[in-house]
């Protein structure tokens, strides 16, 4: 007797069919799992055997050989429990259904039959959707996370009983189907608010810009000057995620967190320490996960003291920055995981902390000095746009007590800002002004001669590389964006200066 | 070349047997004959030097023998000269300091020639006024004739011969390391384009590494090379101090340029203008104090002198968008950070970045530090 049924493994953030597939014959009482199974897999016998008979079914004494199919691919994960489980009661006979084609079934099975939650179920409801399937079984507590997957039913259930009901014939199915409640996770639970940073004027309008263009930037500064502070605020000023984005989050971080039970839709704003691991922080592992470049897809990555990071680290990062995806190949397989972030580093000016700290006295030699740059410089700071110098307040602003613009006020401009974006880039396949290419920036300057004769007082003043004058450049397209200015003026030009140079620049490069 | 005088002192040195100051010592007793003096080394035999029996291959037999032969091709062609004190293009200026030199090493010839000589020495680590003021300086005084000397250093000191290296009066780099090591390589540049209108020099032999304890020591040639020493931005310790000091020792002027009383940089100008050094706010306050040469030189370079800059601003300051000014007027020569800007003068932040940077780029106002400004003029 043969039967067989839908499920999933998991490649990367990617869902790929797997046919658990169920033969009963005669024979010495046996139950075998073939297709390259897990250690997870295989010990899935015992819950399976278990939850069946506690169930309250019958566990055939037969000879049971279970195939997951394709049979050359490892199979890893405890999500097989539930489709073997079903496969087994249909071929045994106890389950009759007209539905099983069409479903697909997912879940971890406890000892006494309750349904457990499992990872990746947002990617294997979206390969549901994209295989035509209809139903999709799944654990009840993280049902929501999959219910907004369009064109697809989600059937939660709590336990086997449950399942079986539900593939009991008739209208049985449709009590179970999940409705989500519109409500797409959390909102913004974070309490860091733009208001709590006092004076600071400038760095926070450079965040503004970079939140609104997607620039990256550098916040350099003193110990003191406030650099984690705002950047751990640069999250609240930015708008909440798109539900596409939504899905496209929460697919990476449901592989490392079981207990997603909905979508997410805060931005992730993620903040490895510096001693962070490559495969931390790039992704990998025997089984590659995403790290942390990935986590932060659509959001914010921070690196605090980027000078502390290993120079390798740094440099495994222009590749990412660059295609705005990591590929990693093991066990002869690639896998892609998107890494769409915006990236804020921040760091002191030199060893000491205080090169071009008023108050204080570098103690640094010049050459430390610059020596300090140069472990920073090249690749990865031609990929920052912005760099910004954030100096330590004086004393007299701490004790004023006026408020500052709150985070809500900035995220309703940046919000506008990127929908401008959107609409410029409709036809492209970028969406934000950091990604502009070249050709596009000459045909800015072919058209006015202003801006041209600007540009070139500019990089003789400020001796600027032809990069650094294309960063300033994008980096005013969003200012001018920011005021709904279709064309860049000499204005939003020479604001954009600011966030490009800096104190001494010149000795330093 | 025919230049065995030189060739002997270098031998000499190189064999560490005879340091220069004894050298000094016995050919001032000798009272500067030079022929003299080598043969009074000559005397001891174990400095018999090798080249009075091999003219063909000249080398010394005993001391360091590496060192030698190093020095000896490093001077052979590349350009490089020995100009030893009995030599007649020995600059006078120097002979006269109480120990110069026995031989020098240089590339381009300015260094025979140099008639007057003003010094520009400061901060390695200095702001942008300090770079600011070395350039307006140096290209002033090379513009009326005169030789700018500095150390080859970074900041101050490039300064100053870059800006003195495009006009008539040249300048001279003394390095504090052998002259076929480049030191600091940032200057690189330097030591190729000074020798086309200037020198570089060093008593150091070939090969010489730039030792922490050699730049004192060249800074005596620095400043007895010079009339006058002009000192810009010094920290309280800082080397252009030791350089000032030298001067003073050698009976040669020292002036100083002011800075921000609240600026680290400065405190060491100040102490010398404290201690009676002069206050130079233009080249005209050099030049006072060489009468002699200043009338001549006054006479050729009619109209070309540093005009007072601050008429000039009072005209660029009419210039100005009524935000600018406001933003100018309330800068002052105390630096204040943009948050002060923006709060005491109620204006948008962004127009203050744009007003700041326009201000910067006409050059009216300078970043002293990370977001604090002040006027320059």
């Amino acid at each position: 007797m043969f039967f067989k049924l839908h499920s999933f493994t998991l490649i990367g953030i990617d869902a790929l069919d797997v046919c658990v597939e169920v033969h009963i014959s005669r024979g010495m009482p046996e139950f075998i799992i073939v297709g390259l199974p897990g250690k997870a897999v295989n010990e899935s016998r015992q819950r399976v055997r278990s939850a069946i008979i506690n169930s309250g079914f019958d566990f055939p004494i037969k000879k049971i050989i279970v195939n997951l199919s394709p049979a050359d691919i490892k199979k890893d994960g405890s999500f097989y429990d539930l489709p073997i489980a079903i496969s087994i009661l249909a071929v045994s006979g106890q389950i009759k259904s007209g539905v099983f084609k069409g479903s697909y079934f997912i879940g971890e099975l406890s000892l006494d039959g309750s349904i457990n939650p499992v990872r990746g179920l947002i990617s294997m409801a979206e390969r549901v959707s994209s295989s035509g399937g209809k139903y999709f079984f799944v654990p009840y507590s993280i049902a929501d996370q999959a219910s907004f997957i369009p064109g697809i039913k989600i059937i939660a259930c709590k336990n086997l009983l449950e399942v079986a009901e539900a593939l009991s014939g008739g209208t049985q199915i449709e009590r179970f189907i999940y409705k989500n409640t519109g409500t797409r996770g959390q909102s913004s639970c974070s309490n860091l608010d733009f208001k709590d940073v006092k004076g600071q004027f400038k760095a926070k309008r450079a965040l503004e810009i970079a939140a609104s263009g997607r620039h990256n930037i550098i916040l350099m500064g003193p110990p003191g000057s406030g650099k984690t502070m705002l950047a751990q605020r640069a999250v609240s000023i930015m708008p909440e995620l798109e539900l596409k984005e939504c899905i496209e989050v929460t697919k990476i971080y449901s592989l490392y967190q079981k207990y997603i039970n909905c979508l997410i839709r805060q931005r992730p704003f993620r903040n490895p320490h510096h001693t962070v691991s490559r495969m931390g922080l790039i992704g990998g592992g025997v089984v590659p996960k995403p790290g942390e470049i990935s986590l932060a897809h659509k959001g914010l990555l921070f690196l605090d003291e980027f000078s502390q990071f290993p120079a390798n680290l740094i440099e495994d990062l222009r590749q990412p920055l660059e295609n705005r995806k990591v590929i990693i190949t093991r066990n002869n397989m690639s896998y892609s995981f998107p890494c769409n972030f915006m990236l804020i580093v921040a760091t002191n000016p030199c060893y000491c902390g205080y090169f071009g700290d008023g108050s204080r006295k570098c103690i640094c030699s010049l050459r430390e000095v610059k020596k300090f740059w140069k472990k920073m410089s090249g690749p990865i700071m031609d990929r920052i746009d912005m760099r910004v110098t954030v100096a330590r307040l004086p004393e007299s602003s701490f004790i004023k007590t006026e408020d500052s613009e709150g985070s809500d006020n900035i995220r309703e401009r940046v919000k506008k800002c990127m929908i401008i974006q959107k609409e410029r880039f409709e036809d492209e396949d970028i969406s934000y002004n950091s990604e502009i290419g070249n050709n596009v920036i000459n045909q800015w300057l072919k058209s006015s001669k202003k801006i041209r004769d600007l540009i070139y007082t500019i990089s003789k003043k400020y001796r600027l590389t032809a990069r650094g004058m294309v960063s300033i450049l994008k980096v005013s397209r969003t200012i001018a964006d920011l005021e709904e200015s279709g064309i860049i003026k000499e204005s939003h030009i020479i604001e954009a200066v600011q966030y490009r140079v800096g104190y001494n620049q010149d000795s330093l490069t | 070349m025919e230049d065995t005088n030189g060739k002997k002192i270098l031998y000499l040195l190189a064999s560490r047997a005879v340091k220069p100051a004894r050298f000094i010592e016995i050919y001032r007793s000798n009272n500067g004959d030079l022929e003299k003096t080598l043969k009074f080394f000559l005397k001891y035999k174990a400095l018999k030097l090798k080249f009075e029996d091999d003219e063909e291959n000249p080398g010394i037999s005993s001391g360091d023998g590496i060192f030698s032969t190093e020095a000896v091709n490093c001077t052979a062609g590349k350009g490089v000269g020995l100009l030893d004190i009995g030599q007649d293009s020995y600059p006078d200026i120097l002979k006269n300091i109480y120990s110069p030199p026995p031989l020098l090493f240089f590339k381009g010839d300015k260094i025979k020639e140099a008639k007057f000589c003003i010094a520009v020495v400061g901060s390695r680590k200095c702001t942008a006024y300090g770079k600011e003021a070395a350039r307006y300086i140096s290209k002033n005084l090379s513009r009326m004739g005169i030789t700018v000397v500095s150390g080859v250093a970074i900041g101050v000191d490039s300064c100053a011969h870059e800006a003195a290296l495009g006009e008539k009066g040249g300048t001279i780099g003394v390095l504090g390391c052998g002259i076929d090591i480049i030191y600091p390589p940032e200057n690189k540049y330097l030591y190729e384009n000074i020798p086309e209108n200037g020198s570089i020099v060093t008593e150091f032999i070939p090969g010489t590494p730039p030792l922490k304890s050699n730049f004192p020591v060249r800074n005596r040639i620095i400043s007895g090379l010079c009339k006058g020493t002009v000192v810009i931005e010094a920290g309280e310790k800082s080397g252009a101090i030791i350089t000032g000091e030298m001067a003073l020792r050698q009976n040669r002027e020292v002036f100083a340029v002011p800075g921000n009383i609240f600026n680290a940089m400065s405190r060491g100008c100040h102490w010398l203008i404290k201690n009676g050094a002069k206050l130079v706010e233009k080249v005209d306050d050099i030049l006072e104090e060489f009468t002699i040469y200043s009338e001549r030189i006054l006479k050729s370079s009619e109209g070309c002198r540093g005009s007072s800059k601050q008429a000039a601003n009072s005209e660029i300051q009419k210039g100005l968008t009524a935000g600018e000014s406001r933003v100018y007027e309330f800068l002052g020569y105390r630096p204040k950070s943009v948050e002060e800007i923006v709060r005491d003068i109620k204006m948008d932040v962004r127009e203050v970045l744009r007003i700041l940077t326009l201000l910067e780029i006409k050059k009216l106002i300078r970043e002293d530090s990370f977001n604090k400004y002040s006027r320059l003029f």
